[in-house]
């Protein structure tokens, strides 16, 4: 009804004589304004559902019948839209009258007058500075349209989140022995999750490189003037969900670290490398950790291990191999570079 | 659920790594088996033939778009029943002919496992054929 696509930058005209309609069409026409002309009720019923710029009638077009049709469209117009209208009159009719009767007629419409005959200076520019105004209309539209686009992709965004930390609450909640240790795990998550989304916003939705969420991830580990932890690698460029499952795994491993293993002790080191191979559509990533007290497997396995192997699983599409050294404890995972990476979407 | 009763196998296509993390282990602290999982329609079809379950759990919106719909009946098509579990119940339930039951975000446990028993119903009587 209200041609949401039209670009308003068209004129509808109409006067019942013939000559005036071609006189007018010819004008417009040669000065770069395109022009489609209503004969009848219908065509002008048609013809306004296609969303005109501007429409512009003589005042002998104005019965009863297209009175009614006009101030129909006004009345269903969308919010951001109000078509202006030019109405030409003859010197001879009482214009102030014509004027106040349109006025009550056509609600909420702007109305410009013109006397005859008119001089094709001034009509022109008339009409168009009413197309000007009634473009910034068209923006207005479609910026309306972006808001409403935009609210269903924040608000699938945050349905998405709050499932998420959902289901991380449930599931530390499931291994949790003490209170405080849920609270302290459960905080340790949710800022891990939180920094990463701070990553993948100031990467302006774009892809978001690997090291850089390996060093978000480790900063909170680090100790002034050591290298307990290292990384490296080539540059990744990742898809922001395969960025933040990365983050998250990459948070339990030190974590577990911290708790447990290398990074327990002072000696203790951790090293994360990766690589990978275009050729092959290959990324292999490897932790290892040395120096810390001995490790033996535990005897079940708590949340950050069956979350690695969960998430690990599904990005790389085989799952991790994780081992308990008593050196220390390594993770490895190599698959689809493809899969992770938005420089080589997936198909 | 009856404690008798053989474990159920159970895929599950969901785009989101940390729900499936948390479904996959309560339908192991079930009794059932988790198969695996797919963050696409497209790769559920390319996995199908190493795919060996009683049911599927499908999400609406996947990683290939609002294509959990699509994957239910492809499922449906192939003798496979599949329960949707989604934030998105309205678009669900555009669909009724395609899933045995919705479950909705975020997921109980014992939702969960009524729901599953489902799978079970559909199992006894597709045997048949």
């Amino acid at each position: 009804m209200d041609a949401t696509d039209s670009p308003l930058d068209w004129v509808l005209t109409m006067a019942p004589y013939r000559r005036d309609a071609e006189h007018l069409e010819t004008l417009l026409t040669h000065n770069g304004l395109p022009v489609r002309r209503a004969e009848g009720v219908q065509e002008l019923t048609a013809l306004l559902e296609q969303g005109p710029g501007v429409l512009v009638a003589t005042h002998e077009a104005l019965n009863p019948q297209v009175l009614e049709v006009i101030r129909r469209h006004l009345i269903d117009q969308p919010e951001w839209s109000e078509m202006p209208l030019v109405i030409l009159l003859d010197r001879a009719v009482p214009q102030a009258r014509i004027r106040a009767e349109l006025s009550v007629a056509w609600p909420r419409s702007r109305q410009l007058y013109y006397q005859r005959p008119v001089t094709t200076l001034e009509l022109l520019s008339g009409i168009q500075s009413i197309l000007l105004a009634r473009l910034r209309q068209r923006d207005i539209r479609d910026r309306i349209e972006r808001e409403i686009e935009l609210r269903r992709e924040l608000n699938h965004r945050v349905k998405n989140i709050l499932a998420s930390i959902s289901s991380i609450f449930q599931m530390t909640r499931r291994r949790a022995v003490s209170l405080d240790e849920f609270a302290d795990d459960f905080a340790g998550r949710l800022a891990a999750l939180a920094n990463v989304h701070s990553a993948v916003f100031q990467a302006d939705g774009e892809a978001v490189e690997l090291s850089s969420v390996v060093e978000l991830t480790f900063s909170p580990y680090r100790v002034k003037d050591t290298d307990r932890l290292v990384f490296t690698g080539p540059t990744v460029l990742l898809r922001q969900d395969a960025a933040t499952t990365l983050a998250l795994c990459l948070h339990e491993l030190a974590t577990n670290a911290l708790k447990y293993g290398a990074l327990s002790t002072p000696e203790g080191r951790v090293s994360l490398q990766w690589s990978t191979s275009h050729e092959a559509d290959l990324l292999s990533l490897e932790w290892v950790e040395s120096g810390g007290p001995p490790v033996s497997e535990p005897s079940r396995s708590g949340y950050g291990t069956r979350y690695i192997r969960s998430a690990l699983s599904s990005l790389f599409s085989t799952p991790p191999l994780i081992l308990f050294h008593p050196q220390g404890l390594r993770c490895s995972v190599s698959g689809p570079l493809s899969h992770l990476s938005s420089r080589q979407p997936e198909a | 659920m009856n404690s008798s009763a053989p474990p159920l196998r159970i895929f599950y296509l969901e785009d989101n790594p940390l729900i499936v993390f948390h479904i996959e282990a309560i339908i192991e602290d079930l009794g059932h088996v988790f198969a695996g999982s797919a963050n696409s329609f497209a790769k559920l079809v390319g996995n199908f033939d190493a795919i060996d379950v009683d049911g599927v759990l499908v999400d609406i919106d996947l990683a290939d778009g609002r294509t959990g719909p699509v994957a239910a009946k492809w499922l449906r098509d192939r003798g496979i029943p599949s329960i949707f579990v989604t934030g998105q119940e309205a678009i669900a339930a555009e669909h009724p002919e395609t899933a045995l039951a919705t479950i909705g975000k975020p997921v109980s446990d014992t939702e969960l496992a009524e729901k599953l028993e489902l799978f079970r119903r559909t199992k006894a009587t597709s045997k048949t054929t």
